[in-house]
């Protein structure tokens, strides 16, 4: 089963690349560095907000509720720049703050117990109510030009800043999964929760402790966001939610938990990426896409279903070829 | 913890007990929550408890109690589906357009919006079932499908009212001894599904499947067609709400019911039907629904900004999921408890 | 063969004449226009399209019309990021976020594009020019009107909008009440609540039966989304308060028309989307080929839709208010 993940991932970029010739098929303007560089922006902050999904899922778990921590970060940093405050204090004080609510999850169903589908389902509500009413209602538009930085300006060349931290986001993460402690029990409690606290691991701690690290990487995606769209009001990545979990499984990760990593979420978000990018520079109607992209997330996980009933099919076929058809 | 619920025939005191009842039914938590709720309204604005105010709550949330219906049925064989919005949308807007295409058709209407309902979540219950999709990927795959096709289908335009046979226009109207017509439908097909689903032993079936989905497989229970069924059923029964809804608000858009995966969702978790499969009700889905509107028209009522309403909904959603877990457990303990105590004296 | 030749070279020199024509004036047309709406598949939104299509065809320029399927701030960037990248002369939105669009806008506009907003506005600074289709005070008496047809003797009103974050519809409420406070003409009437419905038909439904719940000696119900008056007045019918309470405020036509039929509404207003389009694009297309000026107080024609007159901040009102009644919903076919 383990060894499923490095297939899916190389299916992941093989269908990448697909969709990139694809792309450079449908639109004259397609392959273009700076326009492909620039694409990328579109994809940084649910990105950022799946990478942190995606802990939460190996654990076997759900977190909806992080699109509305975003929402309350960005208002949060709205209050700040009106302040006056300097970025570098502004920053870690909000991200402890969406870290703060994030661990309100991992309270909520860590210690009382309760299903992580009901509670943040709840806390989506809740905490998007929240950013209304500490937010104004036109929105806060007014940003000092350093809070913008991250979301607005390139770092290398075409790259935007944005995506560089992205990047560094992921590898952070993924190494914290794959190389730490902390995430090799992550992986187990997935796989199994009353073994892993048999063997003595505080399930309840560590479950609070990736809430809150989902809850801490919203601060920081409602960074990029107000960089990206220079606006702070409550209904901010309103309905983001539904395509990070897009992204999240269709990058390989088990919705049961322990198994899947971060570099499937990061290869299924280049994809998502790419076709969205493809699509939206043909001028594809909007539900047209919307009908590729769900077929896209069927088919990719109706993959070994196929292959092995394509595989059933062979067997039959030259097991008993005496044995007439019917 | 479920075995709780099949107690040895022969234990009379803890088959009496109220714990049990509850335990069965699984309504306590949202029956003490509408009552407070009631009661916090009422106390803050009397006008609150009016009849033609409560027949407005119900007639509110007559339609999402069925969604919620349907939504529970799948979640207690341990499955869900966030598709219920495209697939109201869907059967309502291609029922809706037949009917305005041809004017003077029947009450045999009524079937079209079932059978693509069906149709509909047969395919979702195809794929969690037989194609071993994970419920929550199938069922956001077809929801963006579904909502697409509705979208291609309709070419940009939404049907009105107008368009609509008058007897579909009329149907939500209608009043039998004051209660609306709609109110009555959506009782009566809670009331069947909650006496299918503890009565008929397809419906306990679903239970089982829920509890213990390899055991119920070595039992011998054929859980793939079950689990069919159940999406089936939940299929058929978001199409009836769609043809509900395109009648009872007259125009027919094709964002119709968008965001309704969530609310059915939160109303079935407001009600105590576990989405870890195997426990709750209909009907405490279908409270659920009622949950919701009081709180909306609470909120009307009271003159509450907007902005509070997001905040009040979440945590009432929050604060049910927590009420209903407590009790259990309490119920549990207090079971336990009588059970030792029997025991020890036996 | 004499004629052969003679038509040739007739050809050739109209080719020629042709070209150096458009070599020394500056390209007045094929211009390639861009057009986004809030979201796509709205009656209201594909009628201002055909509008834009029209306008297009009629100046030879090329038209495409693009969107999310959904009123989503982060996929509309999305899509005007991808305009951008296809390299137009020009682009049109209805902004669901006036601020969110402000930077791709700008960036477009530093490109050299044009940008037209249209129904709902951007940043001022991130767009050249804005086509209103009322002025916010004209929209908020021209819905007051219509309420004063549903009641004359006054009475308490409501107000439902799509959100506290929709500029238009609050600016629609902020200016009603002034008028109501300060024109006797409206001072009949007293505002009794404000509520938000989110453009959505079920929400708005249980929205209207609520306000009549919660207020017993309700008249009218004014709704500035296209949504929700409809809902509103197919509320009032199935709660048996026809003639009691009136629903009013802007609606397509076609979604209200049974209600001015059978009397259980008397008026609601709108304007014409398509004309609205039609407009836009141009004035758009008059821009790209230098000859608009957007100082305050030009004048300019937009071929069929008529004669228009440039605001301040480049806002340019179509001003051409429509209230349907019973006598005239026939007339339009959107």
């Amino acid at each position: 089963m383990i060894r499923r993940l490095p297939q899916w991932d190389l299916t992941l970029i093989a269908l990448t690349i697909a969709a990139g010739a694809w792309s450079a098929y449908l639109s004259p303007y397609y392959l273009n560095i700076d326009q492909i560089a620039e694409s990328t922006r579109q994809f940084v902050y649910p990105g950022i907000l799946a990478l942190g999904l995606a802990v939460v899922v190996i654990l076997g778990e759900i977190d909806i509720s992080l699109a509305s921590t975003l929402a309350f970060g960005a208002v949060l940093f709205s209050k700040f720049s009106a302040f006056g405050a300097p970025l570098w204090v502004a920053t870690p004080l909000v991200v402890a703050a969406c870290a703060a609510l994030g661990a309100l999850n991992g309270v909520l169903v860590a210690r009382l117990g309760l299903p992580s589908l009901a509670v943040t389902l709840g806390t989506m509500g809740a905490f998007r109510g929240l950013a209304f009413i500490l937010g104004s209602e036109m929105g806060y538009t007014d940003f000092n030009d350093r809070y913008l930085f991250v979301g607005s300006e390139q770092a290398f060349g075409p790259v935007p800043a944005s995506f560089v931290l992205f990047l560094a986001v992921a590898i952070g993460i993924g190494a914290l999964t794959h190389w730490t402690v902390f995430g090799r029990r992550c992986y187990a409690i997935g796989l199994n929760k009353e073994a892993s606290w048999a063997a003595g691991i505080d399930v309840a701690r560590l479950k609070t402790q990736a809430y809150a690290l989902a809850g801490a990487l919203a601060g920081v995606a409602a960074l990029v966001w107000i960089g990206q769209y220079g606006s702070a009001r409550g209904d901010n990545a309103d309905g983001a939610i539904l395509f990070v979990v897009t992204a999240v499984v269709l990058g390989g990760v088990d919705i049961n938990g322990g198994r899947g990593g971060i570099l499937g979420v990061v290869l299924a978000l280049f994809l998502l990426g790419t076709m969205r990018n493809g699509m939206g520079l043909a001028n594809v109607p909007g539900p047209t896409q919307t009908i590729v992209l769900g077929a896209l997330l069927i088919v990719g996980v109706l993959r070994p279903v196929i292959v092995q009933g394509l595989a059933r099919v062979r067997r039959l076929a030259f097991s008993q070829p005496a044995v007439s058809s019917d | 913890m479920r075995l709780e619920s099949q107690a040895p025939r022969g234990d009379d005191a803890t088959r009496r007990g109220l714990g049990q009842l509850a335990l069965r039914f699984r309504v306590s938590g949202v029956v003490l929550f509408l009552v407070l709720l009631c009661v916090a309204f009422a106390l803050l604005r009397p006008a609150f408890m009016t009849p033609g105010n409560l027949n407005a709550i119900i007639s509110n949330a007559a339609i999402l109690a069925i969604v919620a219906a349907a939504q529970a049925v799948v979640l207690i064989t341990r499955n869900l589906d966030v598709s219920v919005g495209s697939m109201m949308g869907f059967a309502a807007y291609l029922t809706a357009d037949f009917a305005a295409h041809h004017p003077g058709v029947g009450g045999a209407l009524l079937l079209m919006p079932l059978l693509i309902g069906g149709a509909l979540g047969a395919i979702n219950g195809l794929l969690v079932a037989y194609g071993q999709v994970s419920p929550l990927i199938a069922t956001l795959g077809t929801m963006s499908i579904y909502r697409g096709l509705t979208y291609v289908y309709a070419h940009g335009q939404e049907i009105t009212s107008s368009r609509l046979p008058h007897w579909m226009n009329e149907l939500p109207d209608m009043r039998i001894a004051g209660v609306p017509v709609l109110v009555l439908i959506a009782a009566a097909l809670v009331c069947l599904l909650a006496a299918f689903l503890n009565f008929y032993s397809l419906g306990r079936r679903m239970y089982a499947i829920g509890s213990n989905v390899s055991a119920s497989a070595f039992f011998g229970l054929r859980t793939k067609r079950i689990v069919l069924f159940a999406y089936t059923l939940g299929g058929v029964l978001c199409g009836l709400a769609g043809f509900l809804y395109a009648a009872r608000v007259g125009t027919v858009t094709v964002v119709l019911a968008s965001g309704w995966e969530l609310t059915s969702l939160a109303a079935a978790v407001i009600g105590g039907v576990s989405v870890a499969g195997g426990s709750g009700n209909v009907i405490g889905a279908a409270l659920g629904a009622v949950v919701l509107a009081t709180i909306d028209n609470g909120l009307v009522l009271l003159g509450i900004p907007e902005f509070w309403r997001m905040f009040v909904q979440g945590s009432a959603i929050v604060l049910a999921a927590t009420a209903d877990v407590l009790i259990a457990t309490q119920v549990r303990h207090s079971l336990r408890a009588r059970r030792r105590l029997a025991r020890t004296w036996s | 063969m004499k004629l052969h030749t003679i038509l040739l070279s007739g050809a050739g020199a109209i080719l020629a004449l042709g070209l150096a024509a458009s070599g020394a004036c500056a390209k007045d047309s094929g211009f390639k226009i861009m057009m986004t709406p809030k979201w796509t598949g709205f009656p209201y939104f594909e009628a201002a399209a055909k509008g834009g299509r029209e306008a297009a065809a009629e100046l030879g320029d090329q038209f495409v019309y693009a969107g999310a399927d959904h009123a989503d701030v982060s996929l509309q960037v999305e899509t005007l990021q991808n305009f951008l990248n296809q390299k137009p002369d020009a682009i049109e939105l209805a902004a669901i976020d006036l601020n969110a669009v402000a930077p791709v806008l700008k960036q477009a506009r530093k490109r050299g594009i044009v940008v037209t907003t249209f129904d709902a506005d951007a940043a001022q600074d991130a767009r050249d020019m804005f086509v209103n289709q009322l002025s916010y005070k004209q929209a908020a008496k021209t819905m007051l009107d219509c309420a004063l047809i549903d009641a004359p003797q006054g009475g308490e009103i409501a107000f439902v909008a799509a959100s506290p974050t929709a500029p238009n519809h609050m600016a629609h409420i902020k200016y009603m009440k002034e008028y109501i406070k300060d024109d006797p003409k409206y001072q009949v009437f007293k505002v009794v609540d404000t509520q938000y419905a989110g453009d959505d038909d079920a929400k708005s439904y249980d929205v209207a039966v609520n306000l009549m719940q919660a207020h017993p000696n309700l008249k009218v119900i004014i709704s500035s989304s296209a949504v929700s008056a409809p809902a509103g007045a197919r509320a009032i019918e199935a709660s048996g308060h026809v003639g009691k309470v009136f629903s009013t405020g802007f609606a397509l036509p076609s979604a209200i028309k049974s209600y001015l039929k059978d009397g259980s509404e008397k008026c609601f207003a709108l304007w014409d989307p398509q004309e609205l389009g039609y407009l836009a694009t141009y004035a758009t297309h008059l821009k790209l080929a230098g000859k608009l000026d957007l100082k305050p107080g030009t004048k300019f024609t937009a071929g069929k839709a008529g004669e228009y007159t440039v605001g301040d901040n480049g806002e340019i009102v179509y001003g051409k208010a429509l209230m349907f009644t019973k006598d005239n919903v026939d007339k339009f076919n959107f």
